[in-house]
């Protein structure tokens, strides 16, 4: 089964610039895409097969000639199909259960420059327990029981904690 | 989610901070805000990433060998006189490399097996789904003339029981709003594992058979 694929994507077929540049310009703007999707699944080796999959599935529509403009933008779109499609099959609901799930991941173009600053945004809006104990896990990279121990409380006590402010975040619109 | 909802996401979340991959299961649906606030704080906390040398390599080798195909499919277009280029040529190759099949159906083969004898060939109607037990093993019958086919009666996604739907002629999960044809194949959008196979036949008496258990 695939994921839908973008609206447009029959009519939107796009230009590529001819042949040896050509492959240049689908790789840098494919860098893009991978720290788009990078920036959604959180590890390496799940961006590069879906970076793989936006590639395969978008470079055969691109037609010699095109700005890296419209390249860009059927790449994103197709990277935000694939997407979809990723978390549909991983948690074994529709794309439609995960609408507003997903549409939280649909950015206005490519991805910003400083992540970091925005995790610390979305933090910021969390209370004081919630963002430290996020602060000090993916920030700092701190194990549980190292949490629990800056935190003087217990690994089990963390570990819900840690679930809760994971959903309080969820809540929290990231700056695209 | 099996188990308490704050040790599997633990297990999620210590899995991302070590660079694995997402290992989600049945049940993860349930905290699937939380799993995915927690990819996206994982792949935020260094900022943005870069391909890897290794893996941009392998990328431009995939991405030239899909133009030279592109590029010869094109030109048997234009040869053929259709004219339709990249656009129709795209098609063919996005059907090719981009649909995934569903990941291959297991047999039901049980130690020990019996087969369990569950009715008349006539009792069977043509095109339709008819659940039967034979000893632990439940399973959808289908007719197809003088022959039959058999599915497990269980989800391949959540463990639960299927039922059958005449109207639409599809085996739906209770519990999920998953959907699989009579082949056991999925349907729409979720690329769940086809339904396990399960042995049937018919008898020189006309009776249908299932291979279950004591």
């Amino acid at each position: 089964m695939t994921p839908e694929e973008p609206a447009d994507e029959q009519a939107n077929v796009v230009e590529l610039p001819a042949a040896s540049r050509a492959t240049d310009i689908a790789l840098d703007e494919l860098e893009l895409v991978y720290a788009f999707i990078y920036a959604r699944v959180g590890n390496r080796p799940d961006a590069e097969d879906l970076t793989q999959q936006v590639a395969m599935k978008a470079i055969p529509r691109l037609r010699q000639g095109a700005p890296a403009s419209s390249i860009r933008g059927y790449l994103f779109a197709t990277a935000r199909s694939v997407l979809g499609g990723f978390w549909s099959t991983r948690l074994g609901l529709s794309e439609a259960e995960l609408r507003e799930d997903l549409a939280m991941a649909v950015p206005p173009g490519p991805p910003s420059e400083d992540r970091t600053l925005a995790v610390q945004e979305v933090l910021a809006q969390l209370s004081d327990n919630y963002r430290r104990v996020l602060e000090l896990r993916f920030l700092h990279g701190y194990s549980l029981k190292e949490v629990a121990a800056e935190m003087n409380s217990t690994v089990g006590a963390i570990k819900v904690m840690q679930l809760r402010a994971l959903r309080a975040a969820a809540k929290v619109r990231l700056p695209e | 989610m099996n188990g308490k909802p704050e040790n599997r996401v633990e297990k999620i979340v210590s899995d991302l901070l070590r660079g694995r991959r997402l290992k989600l299961r049945g049940g993860d649906a349930e905290e699937k805000a939380a799993i995915m606030a927690a990819a996206r704080l994982a792949g935020a906390r260094q900022g943005p990433q870069r391909m890897s040398s290794a893996f941009r390599k392998r990328l431009a080798a995939g991405l030239d060998q899909t133009r030279r195909e592109g590029l010869v499919t094109r030109r048997a277009a234009l040869v053929a006189g259709l004219g339709l280029a990249a656009g129709a040529a795209g098609g063919v190759l996005l059907g090719r490399t981009g649909a995934p099949e569903p990941a291959s159906a297991k047999t039901i083969d049980p130690l020990d097996g019996r087969w369990v004898d569950v009715g008349g060939l006539d009792e069977f109607p043509e095109g339709e789904g008819r659940r039967v037990v034979a000893g632990g093993v439940s399973a959808y019958v289908f007719r197809s003339g003088e022959a039959v086919s058999a599915v497990s009666s269980i989800c391949s996604h959540l463990p639960c029981e299927l039922t059958w739907q005449a109207a639409e002629g599809n085996l739906l999960c209770t519990c999920h709003p998953a959907r699989f044809a009579p082949s056991g194949n999925p349907k729409g959008s979720y690329g769940l594992t086809a339904l396990s196979k399960v042995h049937a036949r018919v008898t020189e008496q006309g009776r249908v058979e299932v291979l279950g258990t004591a």
